[in-house]
């Protein structure tokens, strides 16, 4: 099953919780039904059990698995394949719409690095992205798991990786009216908590990261440092406070943001690709 | 009684932790204790709050008496609002004399002209504090119950705290009742708001203590025996600087404890400035940032940051002003003139 240009849209503006998944063992494309009726069998196996049981209503669950080939960055990427739990209430009509429960998205984009010595057997899809309630996630999980011998493990973004995600995306241009540019401190270990959030003005940080870039589609790592110090100098002026001793906890920009537990929240089709090539980056390290 | 008054009734005692519901319902006063007596206050909320609606069908509760049980659960568990503070203004110095029952007259009247259909209450407190509670309908529609603003007022002074109700749109009228009742000509809102209801007060009532103008702390003394350390130097420059801190940390926020806060935010519209040697953004026109600082207790979480290490000492101005301002939101423009590096807050 294809899916069309409009079906990348169902990964904007939802909080995807991400995971690395190490290479997948014999995975068939060719084999999607199948896998659909046996995770679905799975689902109801864990249901009866006790598990996965989502409290009240009567609910047959539907697994649906497609391939979303726009999702891909180089020839050798695997095109993305995307898991959906839907559900009908026995109660309703045949005619009521099915109620997507929970999705999870396999993607690899620009992932030649993983993918470059891989023997045959093994598909690699090393960025997972998940929505929905954590149980799914669990039973799902299980399966691929189980069935593929790979494991999936949450991917953190740290503050080093937050900061390149802020620098990326702050200069890259939308056209309607883009939101601030947010950073968001925690310092924990105080004897009362805190938390700083620092919003620019988008067209101020623009600036600001433009004065600092030196060839445009090119970032160094010195760039991102003098933006970021920049930025930790002007709090610094006013306030007193040392951001950098504080803890980088989430970033947010008019093209996505990222929580550093390791969620993201993508908001704009044009960058699609260029944010799942970062995280896919990301999830390639924590596999190797 | 009415279904409505019942289930509002029902709803609220629902709202109470179960091991504090007998004692609200004896503050309330309205179920006598023989009444009370004949309730099993250890079986689930659901069961209690059924008996307590049947005993307020034997006494014929109406939505009178339901509002005053919401205003003492609200005064009870006033920390669950968020307040704001209200500062009004009179054209003279004359002190007048408080009539509690004028000003409820003159409150309810500048209410009921406006909107036919408003539920207002009155409590009183100890400390001046006078309590009011209103439910707000329209011409066609009977009060919403669920949505009434609070006020708290203490008439011996010009402040009024004023919990951010959903329905906006009354708060004029509501702060217009208010000035009209308490004989004063105007009233503004100030740029303070925090869920801790006392600690407003105390800002604004000037009862915590930052500054000892009078009080002259004893100098710190040098201890004179060196307890374990080899080396005398390094230990003294580490306790020399530790010491600086407290003492700056003091002289700012003041040896009490801190009204609590729970944020403070900043729009800065000032210039950006970098280091020099650094070839960046030199614009003329303003850096617009908006800065927020959450916290369950802001004051001592910022009053930590100096000696953890993270902020220098002296702590900014700008966060250490915000009892004496009683602000918590601020708006920072440059100052034009010749020290660009200070900042006004209009």
């Amino acid at each position: 099953e294809s899916g069309d240009p409009q079906r990348t849209a169902l990964l904007l503006r939802k909080a995807w919780t991400l995971y690395s998944v190490t290479p997948l063992y014999r995975f068939c494309r060719g084999r999607l039904r199948d896998y659909a009726r046996l995770l679905s069998a799975f689902i109801a196996a864990e249901r009866q059990k006790g598990l996965a049981v989502e409290v009240g209503v009567e609910l047959d669950i539907k697994v649906a698995l497609s391939i979303l080939p726009e999702l891909q960055g180089s020839e050798q990427d695997q095109p993305a394949v995307l898991v959906q739990l839907s559900s009908r209430s026995r109660a309703s009509s045949k005619n009521s719409e099915d109620k997507i429960l929970w999705s999870g998205c396999f993607c690899c984009v620009y992932g030649d690095d993983l993918s470059e010595n891989m023997p045959e057997d093994f598909t690699c899809l090393p960025l997972f992205l998940a929505n929905g309630a954590e149980s799914y996630m669990s039973v799902v999980g299980n399966w691929f798991q189980k069935t593929f011998d790979c494991i999936f493990r949450r991917l953190a973004i740290s503050p080093f990786n937050l900061s390149w995600m802020v620098a990326m995306w702050v200069g890259c241009k939308v056209d309607k009216a883009a939101s601030a540019m947010e950073l968001v401190f925690s310092v924990p270990r105080l004897p009362q908590p805190l938390d700083i959030s620092y919003a620019i003005h988008p067209e101020d940080a623009r600036a600001l990261w433009d004065t600092i870039q030196k060839t445009p589609g090119e970032i160094t790592q010195e760039e991102v440092d003098v933006f970021m110090d920049c930025l930790y100098s002007h709090f610094h002026r006013h306030f007193k406070i040392r951001l950098s001793a504080t803890k980088l906890v989430k970033i947010s920009t008019a093209i996505a943001s990222a929580h550093c537990d390791g969620i993201v929240k993508m908001l704009h089709s044009q960058y699609l690709s260029g944010v799942l090539m970062l995280l896919t980056e990301l999830a390639i390290s924590q596999i190797q | 009684m009415d279904e409505t008054v019942a289930e509002y009734i029902r709803r609220t005692v629902l709202k109470i932790p179960r091991d504090e519901i007998k004692t609200v319902l004896q503050k309330w006063g309205f179920l006598s204790e023989t009444q009370l007596q004949t309730v099993n206050f250890h079986q689930i909320k659901d069961n209690i709050s059924q008996e307590v609606v049947q005993l307020c069908e034997e006494n014929s509760a109406g939505i009178k008496q339901a509002a005053v049980l919401d205003i003492i659960y609200n005064h009870i568990y006033q920390n669950k609002k968020i307040w704001s503070v209200y500062q009004m203004r009179k054209t003279g110095e004359e002190l007048e004399y408080f009539d509690l029952t004028d000003f409820k007259k003159k409150f309810k009247r500048r209410l009921q002209s406006a909107l036919k259909n408003v539920t207002i209450t009155f409590r009183e407190y100890e400390d001046n504090a006078i309590w009011i509670r209103v439910a707000w309908g329209t011409p066609h529609r009977q009060p919403n119950q669920y949505k009434p603003s609070y006020v708290v007022y203490h008439s011996q002074t010009p402040y009024a705290f004023i919990s951010a109700s959903v329905l906006k749109s009354n708060l004029p009228l509501l702060c217009q009742a208010l000035t009209v009742a308490s004989n004063y000509h105007d009233i503004r809102e100030m740029e303070l708001r925090s869920h801790s209801l006392n600690s407003l007060k105390d800002i604004v009532f000037n009862r915590y203590s930052q500054n000892f103008q009078t009080y002259c702390p004893k100098p710190l003394q040098e201890k004179a025996v060196e307890p374990e350390s080899e080396d005398l130097r390094i230990s003294n420059e580490n306790r020399r600087e530790k010491e600086r801190i407290q003492r700056l940390n003091q002289e700012a926020f003041g040896d009490g404890p801190q009204p609590i806060l729970q944020f403070a935010q900043y729009k800065l519209e000032t210039m950006f400035k970098s280091n020099p040697k650094m070839d960046v953004l030199d614009k003329k026109q303003p850096f617009r940032c908006l800065v927020k600082f959450s916290s369950p207790h802001l004051l001592e979480s910022l009053k930590s940051l100096a000696p953890a290490g993270m902020a220098d000492a002296p702590l900014s101005p700008l966060l250490t002003c915000i009892p004496q301002k009683a602000r918590n939101y601020f708006r920072i423009r440059e100052k034009k003139g010749v020290f660009p590096e200070s900042f006004v807050s209009p």
